[in-house]
């Protein structure tokens, strides 16, 4: 009888998570497994006939100094990236944290880049930059800082630090939110007790703020490394990959291939050889993670 | 908690800075937002003519009325107001049940829940792209609003599973036991005592929910091609493709676009900030 009731509960309960299931099995896995069978194919955007090449796709892109120039571009733009969101999203948070008055209209204000959909974040950033009537070319050359209005999206030296600083911008405030209420979790009673033994500020900081955040940090860099690598939108809408493929990322590569070049399965194998190094990358990032909670314990 | 924080020794100087740093940060989190409402409502003469002066000298509403009027901005908003609002609808009654299923009947299935999540966190999008192309061409589902939602169903879902599911784990579990003696089935426990009980933070899910499908913009991109069928953010970007960019109407169209999710994220913030670290700990 006892069993009974518990298949029951245990059915009901399967009936709950059924559709979430379905939606994970059918829109997530079913489509990638048909990504990495397309990446064996020579699959036209165009033409429904296609036939099997085994590796000859992943042979072409391996021995493409394009895509490894896209590879190495998307390292250093996902590793300025993260690091300018850190720094600049740690400080404003241990900002907010600290100052007593006015934080939430100034909480209120840093968020704003959070909610911008990509095409307006893109519109906005390049109408400001614009190299003839954009605000800041003009206005540094009206401060005397610039002969002439530097062109920061056609400038081969300048085009990629200013899409770091537009990413930084873009994804600070999510990285600031978080540690702030992480720094908010951290009992008060242990500052003062260290402020009683004598500690210094920055012995405080190293000794109960860091262990305390930790986890937080650490999942969101896991986290917004991958969204980071990931991410098309803002350098496909702004430069799409120029000038000379020097902002072009392995998502804008793979973009190229499937819907300029309309090789589908080309495309696809790139997407998987993507997914494959993602994978690789949030193991060892993981076991860190795991290394950390048995410490905290 | 006032008295105790007062007793914390602190430095003036570390305030001024706080104070300084926050201010310059506000300032360049905020400009694109101030820069895009300011120059929709100037003059095509002032934006070229006087690119560094910050007040139009005059108020004029002439790029909105280009964007409804002539470009029938409008249509798209709908378009993008029915895709994104039965994403949300459909994807916040999946991920509802599916998170109190997860948190009251298979509690240790949790942990290996939230790394499923974080896997498919790490598709990136450009690898369904393909797939979702190639399955909507065959049913012929392109530009087609319901294929839109379907494929937005695949985000939205884990997305809202994963927040939910640290709503749901606030909820004590013998509330439930005492409706069930009264006599209440599951998911009748479910609808009248569980709900109303989350139901803020069900609501700032669906509004962060709603948000995101509204600025989603690759998968847009690549189904629907029918200026009658595209949501806001692709007619946005084929405004951009002129020849001679008119910036005017470029900001106006932005801050159709930009102003409700600036104003819905306002209104939830604080929720979705606190589920995002809870969740993403447990």
């Amino acid at each position: 009888m006892r069993s009974r009731k518990r298949m029951i509960a245990k059915v009901t309960g399967f009936c709950f998570i059924l559709p979430a299931m379905l939606v994970v099995l059918l829109l997530l896995l079913y489509p990638v497994m048909s990504s990495i069978f397309y990446s064996f194919t020579n699959k036209n955007l165009i033409k429904p006939a296609y036939s099997f090449v085994g590796f000859e796709n992943y042979a072409k892109i391996l021995t493409d100094p394009v895509f490894w120039a896209a590879f190495w571009t998307n390292i250093k733009w996902t590793a300025a990236s993260l690091l300018g969101q850190l720094l600049v999203g740690f400080t404003g948070a241990l900002a907010l944290n600290r100052i007593r008055h006015a934080a939430g209209v100034y909480r209120t204000c840093l968020i704003i880049p959070w909610a911008f959909p990509s095409i307006v974040l893109a519109f906005s950033w390049k109408w400001i930059l614009n190299g003839v009537s954009g605000f800041l070319p003009n206005f540094l050359v009206q401060v005397g800082l610039c002969a002439t209005p530097p062109q920061f999206l056609s400038s081969a030296g300048l085009v990629f630090p200013t899409l770091v600083f537009v990413n930084i911008w873009f994804g600070a405030p999510l990285i600031m939110v978080n540690i702030l209420s992480a720094l908010q979790t951290v009992p008060k009673d242990q500052y003062e007790a260290a402020q009683l033994d004598g500690a210094s500020a920055w012995q405080s900081f190293i000794h109960i703020t860091v262990p305390h955040i930790r986890m937080v940090v650490g999942l969101l860099v896991v986290l917004r490394t991958i969204w980071v690598f990931n991410s098309f939108d803002i350098i496909y809408l702004i430069t799409g990959g120029g000038p000379a493929n020097l902002t072009q990322t392995v998502p804008i590569y793979a973009y190229n291939l499937g819907w300029g070049l309309k090789q589908l399965g080309r495309s696809s194998a790139v997407t998987v050889l993507l997914l494959l190094f993602l994978l690789v990358v949030c193991a060892l990032y993981f076991r860190l993670l795991n290394k950390w909670e048995k410490e905290g314990e | 908690m006032m008295r105790k924080k007062r007793r914390l020794r602190r430095g003036w100087l570390g305030d001024v800075i706080s104070y300084a740093y926050l201010t310059i940060l506000a300032a360049i989190a905020a400009f694109p937002l101030l820069w895009i409402l300011l120059s929709s409502v100037k003059s095509k003469g002032e934006l070229t003519g006087n690119p560094t002066a910050i007040l139009p000298k005059e108020i004029t509403f002439d790029f909105f009325k280009t964007v409804l009027g002539q470009l029938h901005f409008n249509v798209n908003i709908v378009n993008s107001i029915i895709v994104a609002g039965c994403t949300t609808l459909i994807a916040i009654t999946i991920s509802a049940l599916g998170a109190y299923g997860v948190v009251r009947f298979f509690p240790k299935f949790g942990k290996v829940l939230t790394r499923v999540l974080i896997t498919t966190y790490m598709f990136p999008p450009i690898l369904l792209a393909v797939p979702y192309s190639i399955i909507m061409g065959k049913a012929g589902m392109m530009n087609n609003r319901a294929g839109l939602i379907i494929v937005y169903l695949s985000f939205a879902v884990p997305y809202a599973v994963w927040l939910l599911v640290g709503f749901f784990q606030t909820v004590p579990l013998e509330i439930e036991e005492a409706a069930r003696v009264d006599g209440a089935n599951k998911l009748q426990v479910f609808g009248k005592v569980v709900l109303p009980i989350v139901a803020p933070g069900v609501v700032a899910v669906a509004i962060y929910t709603f948000i995101n499908a509204w600025n989603e913009f690759l998968y847009s991109l690549i189904l629907m091609n029918s200026s009658d069928k595209m949501t806001v953010a692709v007619a946005l970007k084929s405004l951009g493709g002129q020849e001679v960019m008119d910036w005017g109407v470029m900001m106006a169209a932005s801050a159709l676009v930009v102003v409700p999710s600036v104003v819905f994220f306002m209104l939830i913030q604080k929720k979705i900030a606190g589920g995002l670290a809870q969740g993403s700990i447990k």
